[in-house]
């Protein structure tokens, strides 16, 4: 049983890991689009994306590491979830926000 | 470029005015047969009798939108992009360049920046 639960959790992680770096590259593709077009709908869709996916993770996974070994108290966990899900709605904010950006 | 049909035949088409007149606000944007009934100020079986003469000669596209109660309607874009006559040693040379109706903004774009880029702006 404890195997299963370990190959869940792996799984989990490359997971998430995955959607970090598919999210990263379209991130990427957006920028690239603003940085040929210089556009501010493409900016702060990949601004969007990033924050999402790849900043929204990093933290959430470094939290969760510093967490685990000890170095962050867990008093700290809620503070880190709070952190995570306002990049995140920033995020989609962004990404809602570029929709209507005519520029 | 396909086989040319009688370069008589395209001029006549091209020599309707209202004809011209749907190419023209084709060739800005899709157009559905009501918009362009109310845009070019004709009668609804006017732009289908126009529609269906240049869909012959194909120098109108024509691709289904499926809105979002479920309904479907054709909307047309010019296809017609350039028309050349040239006159030489006793004949006429017509020819007729099209161009692409791309489904999407940007489907011709080769980079995926650039298609991204001008799906994104179009939406």
């Amino acid at each position: 049983m404890a195997g299963i639960s370990v190959v869940v959790e792996w799984a989990i992680v490359g997971l998430a890991f995955g959607s970090t770096l598919v999210g990263g590259y379209v991130g990427y593709q957006a920028y690239r689009g603003y940085r040929r077009h210089d556009s501010r709908a493409m900016r702060a869709l990949s601004l969007g994306l990033v924050l999402l996916t790849t900043v929204a993770f990093g933290i959430a996974f470094g939290g969760s590491v510093l967490l685990r070994q000890g170095y962050l108290a867990l008093d700290y966990q809620p503070a880190l979830t709070l952190v995570t899900r306002s990049l995140q709605f920033l995020g989609v904010i962004l990404i809602a926000y570029s929709l209507h950006s005519r520029v | 470029m396909s086989e040319e049909p009688g370069l008589g035949a395209v001029l006549d088409v091209l020599s309707d005015e209202y004809a011209r007149e749907i190419l023209a606000a084709t060739s800005v944007k899709p157009m559905s047969a009501q918009q362009l009934a109310e845009a070019c100020e004709m009668s609804e079986p006017t732009v289908y009798r126009r529609i269906e003469r240049l869909r012959e000669y194909d120098l109108l596209g024509e691709r289904t939108e499926i809105r979002d109660d479920g309904n479907h309607h054709s909307v047309y874009t010019a296809t017609l992009s350039e028309l050349s006559v040239e006159l030489d040693e006793g004949t006429f040379e017509a020819t007729v360049q099209r161009r692409d109706t791309a489904s999407f903004p940007g489907q011709q774009e080769d980079d995926t920046a650039d298609r991204f880029a001008s799906m994104w702006e179009n939406l």
